[in-house]
């Protein structure tokens, strides 16, 4: 029996689609997997589901019923709850607030029986005793650990007893042993006849607890199968789609053995364990899903985040920067996709943006304009920059040009290490193959780079070795002939060796 | 990412959760210097007429709480006391003065306070305005308003009764204190309702709370009808204290009522805090002044040291709580 359903669900963003024909049909008590690769829709059709975002297209039916939710609360009326990938709770709350913030129990007066609250949320913790240590009801969630967090959030989410679940990623932040508590609970509630919708990159827990698995590639639902009858190596397939052809590769791999940067066992806020050798005039490409470390272990190595624990070494010396500032004087440099957070002063000229990293490194006082503006006019031209002048507002431009700015503002610097933060980030195909060239150049030139993309194709096509990521830690490093969609897609999702 | 995971949960500070307690010690310290310094300062005589005094700031206090509690600010609460004022004593002296008059007074006092409330919330919570320039800008057409109803001071009064019922007592407990008591229940009561839970969930995490399905428009909305209905109760206050209507009477309120919440504990930045704490800041501040007139300050230093007081009573309480967030 279906409770609920998805038929051609269309969704899109400004100019990027997310949904482009999205189906999906929820059983009574099954636990119904989601995955597939970064950015193709799965959270938004949950989100969509729930009342979060609407639908350009296409309808959801709740028991045969159209329906529209319009707010997250709607839904929860009507019996579907949603865990979601950031988190919903209030942190200077207490648990059992939290657990019960929208239908706190309450006394014959109509106040807050905060005796019953305390005790309805003991019992709602009682489910995960003994693997999130000995927090109570009345612990402030700010003082909770990122598990507990996350278990409290699972938690808030039962309290209401949906029908339908839509859990978004919940095992993310949990521990072996907090999973294993959280994949019993999800069976228990797929014996009370509960039906669950189960977003998750890790191919494992996939196996584990779904009874039947929706592939989505491009905003599309490609393929529904019974968990029974198909394999890893499948999923991965349909994840891939037709395309299994080899990306072009556009250059060869650096003939220099020695080594620019060196990282043993480094590990900070969302890494852990990660190590490397970075040759002289090499692109090494950081792969795997978005947000299993990779952006964090880049802004640690350029000194913007907390201090990185083990050790780096730069052009054979210790490398340990106290800040960006360290960093640039190193020769590292930086580019971040965020182009709002990380890179542009948005109401200043170009020429401004262009220097703002060189009097860092050179030190000096007075700022000789004429000279600045050949050498920065020069970088522009190779960027092949779109701009009217140099004391234009950076803010004038386009995307792809501030992009190229900030780029160009490190190109001035002359760095030896040039990390990448999913640099193409929302530009244009014209800017993304100027970038392209202007990395084959400067690896020419003996830089190196560390390339962080979102985009798998990316990588491939660039990258002389890709590290994959999956939660925090490098699981492979592909070399060679390993270097290909099929092997990345795969050690993304931990779909190997079974 | 799965880290410390059993890591215990610090034991909480104290004052996380009580913020109102530096307040009460830095109260305490206060009182004593000021029985030093005015030795009939702890006779219940003396003690009441300093809670007469203080009472209108610490009911206006309390409604600017609530607003901050929800994240938000009210800069318009000086203007909606001198608007109250001048409309009540207005209408009272319209009316002729008796016991119906001050009843159609108080009722449109608390009437005009609500609506300016309401004037302030949907602008802020409804058509998504900035809180500061909006309440800015709303105070200044009310403070328009109050010059337009009565554009001189002192050119009306309130009928005897008003200020007789003020300043009387009732079984042996003066009105004040009966007032003050009745505004502590309700406050006490509305802590422990749903919607105050409402409250601190939008002001600690407004996303969060609209992504848990809680009414935010309407919970934000809420903060300012209440602050002013409490803006009239304290407008109703000055009115029985001076027995005049002023349409400047209120000005001074707007940051000293921010400033007795801060003292209180309550954080600016919503979710933190409650009422006791602004209660303990309106009395602080008022003290302050006290104790400044009765150690003989000269006239042209009082401005100064109440400043440089004021600040080193907000520089502790930053430091302690950070010292307890770490």
């Amino acid at each position: 029996m279906t409770v609920l359903e998805a038929a051609d669900v269309h969704k899109r963003f400004g100019g990027v689609v997310a949904l482009a024909g999205a189906n999906l049909e929820l059983a009574a008590g099954e636990v119904h997997v989601l995955i597939g690769a970064n950015g193709c829709g799965k959270s938004t059709l949950c989100k969509i589901i729930t009342g979060s975002v609407f639908a350009d297209r296409g309808t959801i039916r709740l028991d045969g019923r159209a329906m529209r939710f319009r707010t997250p609360s709607e839904a929860a009326r009507a019996g579907v709850g949603v865990f979601y990938q950031e988190l919903s709770l209030i942190p200077q709350l207490t648990v059992a607030e939290n657990l019960f913030l929208r239908r706190p129990p309450r006394s014959r007066a109509g106040l807050v029986d905060r005796r019953r609250l305390r005790r309805e949320a003991s019992r709602a913790l009682e489910r995960f005793a003994g693997a999130i240590g000995d927090i109570g009801p009345d612990h402030l969630v700010a003082d909770l650990s990122a598990d507990q967090r996350q278990v409290v959030e699972i938690l808030k989410v039962l309290v209401d007893e949906p029908r339908v679940i839509l859990f978004d990623e919940p095992t993310a932040a949990l521990d072996n042993r907090q999973v294993e508590v959280f994949f019993d609970l999800v069976d228990a509630l797929r014996r009370e006849g509960r039906s669950i919708i189960f977003i998750s990159h890790r191919m494992d827990e996939v196996f584990r607890i779904g009874d039947r698995v929706t592939v989505f590639r491009n905003g599309e639902s490609v393929a529904t199968m019974h968990i029974a009858d198909t394999d890893k190596d499948e999923v991965v397939e349909k994840m891939l789609g037709t395309r299994i052809e080899a990306v072009e590769r556009r250059r060869d791999a650096p003939k220099a053995a020695d080594v620019a940067m060196r990282a043993e066992a480094i590990g900070g806020t969302h890494f852990d364990d990660v190590s490397f050798d970075l040759r002289r005039g090499e692109i090494l490409g950081l792969g795997g899903l978005h947000g299993q470390g990779q952006s964090s272990l880049l802004r640690a190595l350029f000194g913007a985040d907390n201090a990185f624990s083990g050790s780096v070494a730069v052009g054979g010396e210790v490398y340990r920067p106290r800040g960006p500032r360290d960093a640039i004087r190193a020769g590292v440099a930086y580019v971040s996709g965020d182009r709002g957070r990380d890179g542009v002063f948005p109401v200043r000229p170009v020429f401004e943006n262009f220097v703002a990293a060189l009097l860092t490194r050179r030190r000096r006082a007075r700022l000789d304009r004429r000279a600045l503006s050949a050498e920065v006019g020069a970088v522009g031209d190779r960027l092949k920059l779109r701009a009217a002048s140099l004391d234009a507002l950076i803010s004038e431009l386009s995307g792809g040009n501030q992009q190229k700015v900030v780029i160009g503002r490190w190109l001035v610097n002359e760095p030896r290490i040039l990390l990448l933060d999913d640099p193409t980030k929302g530009i244009d195909l014209n800017t993304k193959s100027d970038l392209y060239r202007i990395l084959d150049e400067l690896c020419m030139e003996g830089v190196s780079v560390v390339f962080y993309s979102s985009e798998e194709r990316e990588l491939l096509a660039n990258a002389d070795r890709i590290a994959v990521f999956n939660g925090g830690r490098v699981v492979d490093l592909l070399e060679g002939e390993r270097v290909s969609e099929l092997n990345l897609y795969r050690a993304a999702f931990a779909a190997e060796g079974h | 990412m799965t880290g410390d995971g059993q890591s215990q949960a610090r034991p909480r500070f104290e004052f996380r959760r009580n913020t109102w307690i530096l307040a009460a010690g830095f109260l305490a310290l206060l009182c004593a210097v000021n029985y030093f310094l005015q030795d009939n300062f702890f006779e219940p005589g003396v003690m009441v007429s300093n809670l007469t005094t203080f009472t209108p700031l610490i009911l206006i206090a309390i409604g600017q709480t609530y607003v901050i509690l929800a994240s938000d600010i009210d800069l318009s609460v000086g203007a909606i006391v001198s608007l109250v004022n001048v409309v009540t004593v207005s209408i009272m002296h319209h009316l002729g003065g008796d016991a119906l008059a001050v009843a159609a007074g108080i009722g449109a006092g608390v009437a005009t306070g609500l609506a300016a409330g309401a004037a302030n919330g949907l602008c802020v919570a409804a058509l998504r305005f900035q809180p500061i320039i909006t309440t800015f800008a709303t105070g200044t057409v009310f403070a328009g308003l109050a010059l337009w109803i009565l554009p001189d001071a002192g050119t009306v009064q309130a009928p005897e009764p008003v200020w007789r019922t003020y300043s009387a007592s009732f079984v042996g407990v003066p009105f004040v204190i009966w007032s003050l008591g009745v505004v502590a229940l309700g406050c006490w009561l509305y802590s422990r309702s749903r919607p105050y839970l409402t409250l601190m969930a939008v002001g600690g995490n407004i996303r969060a709370a609209f992504g848990s399905g809680l009414p935010v428009m309407r919970t934000r909305i809420a903060g300012y009808v209440i602050c002013g209905l409490f803006c009239s109760l304290g407008a109703l206050a000055l009115t029985g204290e001076t027995a005049t209507g002023d349409p400047l009477i209120g000005i001074a309120f707007t940051l000293s009522s921010i400033s007795a919440v801060v003292l209180g504990g309550t954080a600016l930045s919503g979710g933190v805090g409650g009422v006791l704490g602004s209660v303990l800041g309106a009395i602080l501040l008022g003290l302050i002044s006290n104790v400044i007139f009765f150690a003989g300050t000269p006239f042209e230093y009082q401005n100064l040291i109440q400043g440089v007081i004021v600040l080193v009573a907000l520089a502790g309480g930053v430091f302690v709580s950070r010292g307890g967030a770490r």
